[in-house]
């Protein structure tokens, strides 16, 4: 076997490395959540009686258990009368019950929750649990939520709003007066599922002293404590969460799925494990999902192309509990203007409660949404002022010094302009006219661009904060315990190169533990861009404070006073001068347990309130950004209306780069998903009921659906970042769909509003179209 | 846990239908089984795919058809030299077949017994005048594919019945066969139309003999065999395949559902058509 760089070498911050999680994942022996099965293992699953009866909005009327208690095989059935503590789980808005013991509010609302000894047994038994409703009247239309008189989702919001905020800058709307050009648009968005392969799940173990164990596939072990507590009454120090790898997030995991249920489950089962995994769907029907948005945008400029005005409303469905809809929705404000220089700005959004599925956390959290409808609207102010859209963008795009949309003074980090340049120097977008002109007949070429932002970290009065700890183990290896989950975005292998790094070990020396409560320290979730920002940050401490008191205990050993003279190198610490070293492993022997570990923490920067915001609650503003110029080439079937992305380019400004391979792995991932989103992903409901409950319904892209995507790293440092790097796991998934709608309007001269982009919406656009240019 | 049990002859099938009238048959399973996840059904299956007669593709001597066994694999037919030869459409369908693992388990026969409206090689065995054979403890019989489908989901299968063989008359004349699948990914996704046609050509540039079929455009495949009549004799320019074209809009009755809506499907049934025709037209 030829040996690589990663056997003999120290890790290094930069290169690229071999994920830590590789070859344990292409193995299929990396432990996931769902992989637990331990002996004697009860199975828990959710009755939903509203999906089964087709009604969203419901009082319950009774619940009769007595044929599905009868079955052999079950264990317990529970209620909303079983449940102890306040019975609300939620991350900020504690409003949605563990088991609903009034009304029903969405199609997927649990009111029993069944333990059995199969999965089997389970499986009949929620058939047979019989669920009287008194059907309400449903309200699935946001804009129809908000209206006078209408039905309330819960009883004390009357006007169904979540949270309603707004954004002003300069004059506000009426910048616009004194526009020599205004464009304005009209935007729809479509409910986005995240599609994670690993389904929610977790196992979960009632010891006789009260205390609980739970092996979650989850983004936030430490925060889940905190909502099983307060939603079952119970101590949050009692509860210990594991969390292996996770089969995907994208958010979804953010937040309570199976973790109160499963909690209470554990509570019923006299000491026996527990498991509980939804299926696919109940992953879609009960599982979080993105907001679908309406926005409305007026943007106006000088006749020299200079940004002078936005206005623009946004409307988020957050669905029938809060989740983090008003964060999703404060975010998605935070970026309704672009990467852009425009000094008069309104921007309103609201969040509405209707009766639809739950919305949450995913993937570019409320963002995607808006840069849709901005990124269209700069091209259609292009094509009205005869100015190149990339022109344009690059004239307008954010310099650092300069104020965003929300009136934040942009740091160093500011890329979006030098990423718009490599797009202007790349063949992709030189050659485009050749490219264009040389479409197959019966189609139709186009390109498109977008330039996007996306915020890191939780923004203001949420506090970002990591402990990191890293250990060096008795036989001189070391481990770092790794507390914000790896939902296989690979920050626990960047953590491990960080690590390495610092402590200059190779690969085979330092090895990751996954988040378990128990053993690691509170440090936030894994969302938000901020995985690796903050962690990392807290584990650079951690491991120069290691570093510094080995070097210190080997210097006793070795009699050297001088620490200069002294050089960690993987395994052992060597005194260059007189050729003696001591291995790690005998140095470990020498240290006890309470030295052999390090912590090191970290606060993320906030920022100062600009004094632009109102209504806000939690995370506005935010200080860092990662920002991205993409370009889509499409192809136009046009018999069919088929889009076919041909060249895909995504650079993006991240700062550093820790390891090119794995930010590379984050935009094609990124970009996949948001060509999804862009072309066929749409979670639809028709009066509160699921429409694509399962997979061969709810399309995502498969290998034949995407181009090749070429990502290209902008030059860049964020000197706030680990190793100057800023978290890029969000910012990819913004630019396909502008992108690709603007390709669509260049090549084929249609503006779609409405995502996804389908087949049928284009060629009836083209239909319409020929019809227009006929008469 | 239903009861599973897996013949390896025609009669021991046969005779286990007779035994439990309640039982279904399965091939592939790959309908069948996504069924009963949510159906929760524990009916007995009877497995007809270690039936060797049920197996393989192959030219029947006495009437020049090639016959198709009906547990034979889409993933055959689509690497099948005598498909190759005979019926490339037939292939082609195969091809847009789900995706690797589907085809690799799914057979031709449970595409026809499922009979939806959207099933991939449906449309090919129309325009190719397959007949279907079905085997009883009473006898053999034949019928056209058109007589075998009669609904969406509902086939003239008798009970105690099974698919034998798909049999396909020559078709070798057909110097122009396309198949075309339109789905809303470019893989692992349910057709929202698909259409199938087989064209010849007189000396002089007429239409001499045409069989159209289009998928998921009704409850049953569409096979518009007035428009295939007028195309006749005509010759193909620009006016008569514009013509054919909105003929084949109007000929379809397809609905809206969550994968399209109807006009879309219809415009779809008349743009295929007409990008057949442009395709023979140019040669």
């Amino acid at each position: 076997m030829t040996k690589t760089t990663n056997d003999v070498n120290a890790l290094a911050v930069g290169a690229n490395e071999t994920r830590a999680d590789a070859k344990a994942k292409a193995q299929g022996r990396e432990p996931y959540a769902a992989d637990y099965y331990p002996d004697g293992v009860l199975w828990a699953g959710a009755v939903r009686p509203g999906a089964r009866q087709g009604v969203a909005h419901a009082r319950l009327l009774a619940i009769d258990t007595a044929a599905a208690a009868a079955l052999p095989g079950v264990v317990k059935i529970l209620t909303a009368a079983d449940v102890p503590g306040t019975n609300r789980q939620g991350i900020v808005h504690k409003d949605m019950p563990v088991l609903v013991g009034d009304k029903l509010r969405y199609a997927g609302d649990p009111v029993a929750l069944v333990i059995a000894e199969s999965r089997e047994a389970l499986r009949q038994a929620i058939g047979l649990v019989v669920v009287s409703l008194e059907p309400l009247p449903a309200v699935c239309d946001p804009v129809a939520a908000m209206a006078e008189g209408a039905v309330r989702v819960h009883d004390e919001r009357a006007d169904n709003l979540l949270a309603a905020a707004e954004i002003r800058l300069g004059e506000g709307a009426q910048g616009l007066d004194h526009c020599d050009v205004v464009v304005a648009g009209s935007f729809s968005t479509p409910v986005q599922a995240h599609g994670f392969i690993e389904t929610e799940n977790g196992v979960a173990c009632c010891a006789p002293d009260g205390s609980l164990t739970m092996t979650i596939s989850t983004q936030a072990p430490f925060r889940d404590r905190m909502e099983i507590a307060h939603a079952l009454g119970l101590s949050f120090d009692q509860i210990r969460i594991v969390a292996p790898c996770l089969g995907g997030g994208f958010g979804g995991k953010d937040g309570a799925t199976v973790q109160c249920l499963l909690a209470l489950a554990a509570l019923h089962s006299d000491g026996r494990p527990v498991k509980m995994v939804w299926g696919r769907e109940e992953n879609l029907l009960a599982g979080y999902r993105r907001h679908s948005c309406r926005v409305d945008y007026r943007l106006g400029a000088n006749r020299d192309g200079t940004l002078e005005a936005v206005h623009c409303r946004l409307v988020y469905d957050t669905g029938a509990y809060a989740h983090l809809g008003g964060e999703v929705m404060a975010l998605g404000m935070e970026h309704a203007g672009g990467p852009y220089r425009i000094p008069h700005v309104l921007i309103e959004g609201q969040c509405v409660y209707t009766n639809n599925p739950v919305a949450g956390a995913m993937r570019a959290f409320g963002v995607c949404q808006v840069t849709f409808a901005f990124e269209a609207m700069i091209a259609e102010l292009a094509r009205e002022l005869g100015i190149d859209p990339l022109a344009l963008r690059r004239q307008n795009a954010l310099l650092p010094g300069d104020t965003n949309c929300a009136g934040v003074v942009v740091g160093e980090s500011t890329g979006i302009a030098d990423c718009l340049d490599l797009i202007a120097g790349h063949p992709l977008w030189l050659e485009r006219a050749a490219w264009k002109d040389a479409a197959p007949p019966g189609t139709q070429r186009g390109v498109g661009l977008a330039a996007v932002f996306n915020a890191a970290g939780y923004g203001a009065k949420v506090r970002d904060s990591a402990i990191a700890k890293v250990e060096l183990t008795g036989d001189g290896q070391f481990v770092v315990h790794n507390a914000v989950s790896d939902m296989g975005q690979g920050n626990a292998a960047a953590f491990v190169q960080i690590a390495g790094h610092v402590l200059q070990q190779d690969a085979a020396r330092v090895s990751v533990r996954q988040p378990d409560t128990a053993t690691a320290y509170p440090s936030g979730s894994s969302s938000a861009g901020r995985t690796t920002f903050t962690f990392g940050n807290a584990l650079i401490v951690a491991c120069e404070q290691l570093k510094a008191r080995l070097i210190n205990r080997a210097g006793l050993l070795l009699f050297v006073d001088d620490d200069s003279t002294l050089t960690l190198v993987p395994g052992k610490i060597v005194h260059q001068a007189s050729a003696r070293e001591v291995s790690l492993a005998r140095l470990a022997g020498f240290l006890r347990d309470e030295e052999r570990s390090c912590l090191g923490e970290y606060v993320a920067p906030l920022c100062p309130d600009p004094g632009t915001g109102k209504g806000f609650f939690i995370g506005f503003p935010h200080v860092v950004f990662a920002y991205g110029a993409h370009l889509a080439r499409i192809e136009v079937d046009l018999s069919t209306g088929q889009i076919r992305v041909v060249d895909y380019l995504a650079v993006t400004d991240g700062g550093q780069v820790i390891n090119p391979a794995m930010y590379d792995q984050q935009v094609h991932g990124g970009v996949a998903q948001g060509l999804g989103y862009a072309l066929m992903e749409d979670l639809a409901t028709r009066d509160g009921q699921v429409l694509a409950g399962d997979f061969s319904r709810y399309l995502i892209p498969g290998a034949l659906d995407l181009p090749e995507i070429t990502s290209v790293a902008c030059p860049g440092e964020e000197s706030r970042g680990p190793f100057g790097m800023k978290g890029i796991g969000e910012v990819a998934m913004n630019g396909p769909l502008p992108a690709v709608a603007n390709a669509l309007a260049d090549g084929c001269a249609i503006h779609l509003r409405d995502a996804p982009l389908t087949p049928e919406r284009v060629l009836l656009a083209l239909e319409s179209l020929a019809e227009e240019s006929s008469q | 846990m239903s009861a599973w049990f897996s013949p390896d002859s025609i009669d021991d099938a046969l005779a286990l239908i007779e035994r439990h009238p309640d039982a279904r048959l399965i091939a592939g399973g790959t309908d069948l089984l996504v069924r009963r996840r949510s159906e929760m059904s524990d009916i007995p299956l009877i497995s007809l795919e270690r039936v060797a007669a049920l197996q393989g593709i192959e030219e029947v001597r006495e009437d020049g058809m090639l016959a198709i066994g009906a547990a034979t694999r889409i993933a055959e037919l689509a690497v099948s030299p005598l498909l190759a030869a005979n019926a490339p459409l037939l292939q082609r369908a195969a091809l847009s077949f789900g995706a690797p693992a589907i085809r690799n388990m799914a057979s031709v026969g449970g595409n026809l017994c499922t009979a939806s409206p959207a099933g991939d090689c449906l449309p090919p065995l129309h325009a190719l005048g397959a007949q279907v054979e079905l085997i009883a403890r009473a006898g053999r019989r034949r019928l056209p594919i058109s007589d075998f489908i009669v609904g969406p989901g509902r086939t003239s299968l008798a009970p105690g019945e099974i698919v034998t063989r798909v049999l396909l008359p020559s078709r070798d004349r057909f110097a122009w066969q396309a198949y075309e699948k339109i789905g809303r990914r470019q893989s692992l996704a349910i057709s929202v139309v698909s259409f199938a046609a087989l064209l010849r050509l007189d000396d002089e540039q007429r239409i001499a003999e045409a069989h159209l079929a289009w998928g998921s455009v009704g409850p049953t495949v569409v096979t518009a065999p007035e428009l295939a009549n007028w195309l006749l004799g005509k010759p193909l320019d620009q006016s008569l395949i514009d013509v054919a074209a909105e003929r084949a809009r109007a000929a379809v009755c397809p609905i809206d559902d969550l994968r399209a809506g109807a006009d879309y499907r219809r415009a779809l049934a008349g743009n295929l058509l007409r990008r057949f025709l442009r395709r023979v037209q140019h040669g």
